[in-house]
């Protein structure tokens, strides 16, 4: 952006060197996104950096750096949405992407505000003290090597070691016709390392990583390279040794942490409010109405610091809130944007996500999890005969009808109320409403899973993050071999 | 719509980057530069949902300074943006380590002339936006006449229009322009509590081999009410017979297993097999980068090696694997001509169509599992094995008798390789990996 008024706001928008859009600027955005009369206009300016380090073969095999820079023009009218967006910061192109928003609503003018209102977040939620895109390639660089060599040198047998940090920080400028004009600065970084153990020509795989919306001070002081390599490299040799998974039905205790993807697929995507609007949620008729045991109560929070769900704002400039999903049972919640919460009359709650400036944004969870219960964890364990016990999950996936499956690349049988033989590679799957309704016991000990998750809805991915605490499902069909 | 970007312009900026870098002190450099147009609708209920005109363009490089790589890329093509970009590259590519199998392809004489691929048709950049709305709302209108449906996720028209230019410092100077546009509807049947759901598109290269309104609706709505009331089944072992894009799922997990990254990397279960019987005898599985209009069809891979045809597996005997070029020399072979990005892609990735109907092939199961959608994760190339989440048909004496629901599949992508007993006549290159229907004598079908 070149234009003549630049040069006196600029200073006051500590970002604005990438865009060099003053409010001036910005007012004039609004009016030509406005022009055909939309409810509703907003712009988002987006600048963020990559990196990436690769070890494999004993190697630093390649680094990487790339920038995306764009910005994202979103017009609402009744329900409906017009979007452009550039990657061009020039007049002609931001003019552009402004009227191919604008084209969305056939009227006459709507009236952009007379003035921007600069907000800040009341949240400080990246508790960083050595940013990741700042810090030397050499002190990454040491981190991938410390994860890889651990794994490599924790057991002959294994044969086959990858680690890699990849981190980004992301600048957003959001601006829109309620004259609001906010801004967040996002860092991320992950640390993850996997592993192949071979024995007698049976190969087996493990992973594992950390990281979320810290600095590098986190693999000091909360998860350690070594852990990672060894933990990674653990679960692989694990494996050699584990055998089959039972198939059919059975009772199925979920390992408190890593369960928390059952959650994000089962409960999660089905309170998102988009498909509340539309009707295909299963549970859209649904909300105040018993869903699930009364053990079960859901929060999603984009609040906690420094986890890879968390915001300071959502990617509509709202400032979020933890989200009450379930409570004992009732469905109390939705996740909500500003276009579902338009729609509803509700409250936004602060969960308009999106992947980068070429979308427009839609609700989405951050960190979900299922409260702490009654149990003891081990009493719970005790309480099954003949079960499956589930232990470390690839992903899930559900569909609007409450379907869902998530696959576990590792957990245990139960046998007698203990965990027995080590098994490997099942698919769990069910119907939400029906699992909600079998959950029998639940742990005291809620533990958030890997901060490595990634959700995907509709083509766009956004970091997330789920715990749970030790859960026991009365029946379940589990889909393995034996 | 105007393109962002003239392709002079952007020819002009790969040149002066390969010069940059070569002035930072790289060996080789290698410039891709992208730029393209997206227009994409969605309509519900008869209405537009959401409307989006975009364009946009990307820079990428790699640079090879004493046998150590780094890459860079960026959507912001200002020049000092880039030169800040390159001299960081050539600076870390010194942090990594040397590594004898990194670099560029040689330069080759053969080239590919893009014109005769029929990568690109000029009427999907010329449609107007009402006519691409009304194909979306005809679409979905056809589909919601059919009273078993009771709500539309929407129907959706996309078109993509760009180019591709990439040029190297070892010679190399190829571009192509492409298309694409799809029609696809999403649908729901069935009460609040027993919904089904399911839908069709159709993707193509060419407006016209797009699949009209009413056979996309049609297809979609046939699809979703089949899997209305189902039943629950016993976990037992029977024939499973795969739907063409079930085939397809299927080869996607293959590909990833014949994929010259994974076999060097040691994280595939066909590694070490080359010449060696992995499927049943009637099982041929290529690699075609030249086959005109294809969705997979390009004149070159990424670092500009020329594409070709490739034997995966010929009458079961495992032939090649696909590479790039760094696959390829750790592997000791010549690349593929399946470089994609920092790894390898497929190109048109197929089985080989055989004679059966789809007709014939569910008429000869007794009882046994039509495939047609699976849900979840569950793949794992080391061991090849699959357990996924299921939605699928139970046959019955030869004829579909009822749907079925809550069941998981599980098998080794070997076996499953092995036990193909038919091949289906019905091959069609939805996208660029594509495989016709299929019987497999036998997996776990896990249901109560």
């Amino acid at each position: 952006m070149r234009t003549k008024t630049a040069a006196a706001a600029v200073r006051s928008l500590p970002y604005a060197d990438h865009f060099e859009l003053t409010e001036a600027d910005y007012r004039r955005i609004l009016g030509l996104a406005l022009a055909r009369g939309g409810d509703f206009a907003e712009v988002f300016c987006e600048y963020r950096t990559f990196g990436f380090i690769l070890m494999e073969e004993d190697i630093i095999k390649e680094t990487a750096e790339s920038i995306s820079l764009g910005l994202g023009i979103r017009v609402l009218k009744g329900e409906m949405t017009g979007y452009g967006y550039t990657n061009e910061p020039s007049w002609p192109e931001i003019k552009r992407a402004a009227q191919t928003a604008a084209a969305i609503a056939s009227g006459r003018a709507a009236r952009p505000p007379s003035s921007l209102k600069t907000a800040r977040s009341s949240l400080r939620l990246y508790p960083v003290r050595v940013p990741s895109h700042r810090a030397s390639l050499d002190q990454k660089i040491g981190l991938v090597r410390e994860a890889y060599q651990t794994a490599r040198a924790h057991d002959p047998k294994i044969v086959k070691v990858k680690a890699a940090l990849g981190d980004s920080i992301q600048y957003v400028n959001i601006v829109n016709s309620d004259g609001l004009l906010i801004r967040d600065v996002r860092p991320l970084v992950k640390l993850s390392c996997s592993a192949i153990a071979e024995k007698d020509g049976r190969k087996e795989s493990g992973y594992h990583g950390g990281g979320g919306r810290v600095g590098l001070e986190y693999f000091e002081q909360t998860l350690k390279p070594r852990t990672i390599g060894l933990e990674a490299a653990g679960e692989a040799l694990r494996l050699l040794e584990a055998r089959e998974a039972p198939a059919g039905e059975m009772p199925v205790v979920l390992a408190p942490g890593h369960a928390g993807v059952l959650i994000h697929e089962a409960v999660g995507h089905l309170l998102e409010a988009d498909f509340h609007r539309r009707k295909t949620s299963v549970l859209w008729d649904k909300l105040g109405t018993q869903v699930g045991s009364g053990l079960v109560t859901i929060i999603d929070d984009p609040t906690i610091p420094g986890y890879r769900g968390s915001y300071n704002i959502d990617d509509e400039g709202t400032i979020p809130r933890p989200a009450l999903l379930i409570e004992k049972g009732k469905a109390v919640g939705l996740l909500q944007d500003l276009l579902t919460a338009r729609f509803f009359k509700a409250a936004p709650t602060g969960h308009g996500r999106r992947e980068d400036y070429s979308f427009w944004p839609l609700p989405r969870m951050s960190n979900i999890y299922i409260a702490a219960g009654p149990h003891d964890p081990g009493e719970i364990i005790g309480s099954v005969r003949k079960g499956f016990y589930a232990e470390q999950f690839q992903g899930g996936q559900v569909e609007d009808s409450g379907k869902f499956t998530f696959s576990v690349s590792s957990g245990y049988l139960i046998e007698g109320g203990r965990l027995t033989a080590p098994v490997k590679q099942a698919t769990l799957i069910g119907s939400n409403i029906d699992i909600l309704k079998k959950v029998e016991m639940v742990g005291s000990d809620l533990k958030f899973s890997l901060q490595t998750g990634t959700c995907s809805k509709d083509g766009q991915d956004v970091p997330v993050s789920d715990g749970c605490p030790t859960l026991k499902i009365a029946r379940m069909t589990v889909g393995g071999l034996a | 719509m105007k393109d962002v970007g003239s392709r002079a312009e952007l020819r002009r900026l790969a040149e002066r980057l390969i010069k940059l870098g070569k002035a930072c002190g790289a060996d080789e450099v290698e410039v891709h530069v992208g730029r393209g147009t997206e227009f994409h609708v969605d309509v519900r209920l008869g209405a537009v949902e959401n409307l989006v005109e975009a364009g946009s363009r990307s820079v990428g490089f790699r640079v090879i300074k004493d046998r150590r790589t780094a890459s860079a890329g960026s959507s912001d093509l200002s020049w000092p943006v880039l030169e800040r970009l390159m001299k960081n590259a050539v600076a870390r590519a010194l942090l990594a380590s040397s590594d004898d199998c990194a670099g560029l392809p040689p330069h080759s004489r053969f080239k590919v002339e893009a014109s005769t691929l029929g990568l690109y048709d000029p009427e999907v950049p010329l449609l107007s936006s009402r006519a691409k709305i009304d194909l979306a709302l005809e679409t979905e209108r056809i589909a919601l006449s059919d009273k078993r449906i009771t709500n539309s996720h929407g129907a959706s028209f996309s078109a993509h229009h760009g180019g591709i230019i990439l040029a190297n410092s070892n010679g190399f100077r190829g571009e192509y322009e492409q298309t694409y546009c799809s029609l696809g509807i999403g649908l729901q049947a069935g009460a609040t509590d027993d919904l089904a759901e399911d839908g069709w598109s159709s993707n193509r290269r060419r407006f016209r081999d797009l699949e009209s309104p009413e056979a996309i609706a049609r297809k979609a709505v046939e699809r979703t009410v089949r899997q209305l009331n189902p039943r629950k089944i016993r976990t037992q072992n029977v024939p499973v017979v795969f739907e063409q894009d079930m085939t397809a799922w299927l080869l996607g997990f293959l590909f990833g297993c014949v994929s010259g990254t994974a076999v060097y990397q040691k994280a595939t279960f066909l590694a070490g097999k080359l010449g060696l019987k992995i499927a049943a005898e009637g099982i041929t599985v290529l690699d075609d980068g030249l086959m005109p209009g294809m969705p997979g069809t390009r004149p070159f891979d990424a670092e500009g090696v020329p594409c070709r045809k490739t034997a995966v597996v010929e009458a079961g005997i495992l032939k090649n694997f696909l590479t790039n070029t760094y696959a390829a020399r750790k592997l000791g072979t010549d690349s593929t001509g399946n470089g994609d990005g920092s790894g390898v892609g497929p190109n048109n990735f197929y089985l080989v169509p055989g004679r059966s109907t789809p007709e014939d092939i569910v008429g000869s199961v007794e009882k046994g599992l039509l495939l047609v959608r699976t849900l979840g994760h569950g793949l794992n190339p080391v061991t090849g094995d699959i357990s996924r989440g299921a939605f699928g048909l139970w046959i019955e004496g030869g004829a579909v008798a009822y749907p079925v629901s809550e069941v998981t599949i599980a098998g080794n992508l070997g076996d499953i390789l092995n036990g193909i007993e038919m091949i289906g006549n019905d091959l069609d290159f939805r996208s660029a990996i594509a495989g016709p229907t299929l019987k497999v004598a036998e997996m776990t079908v896990a249901g109560i």
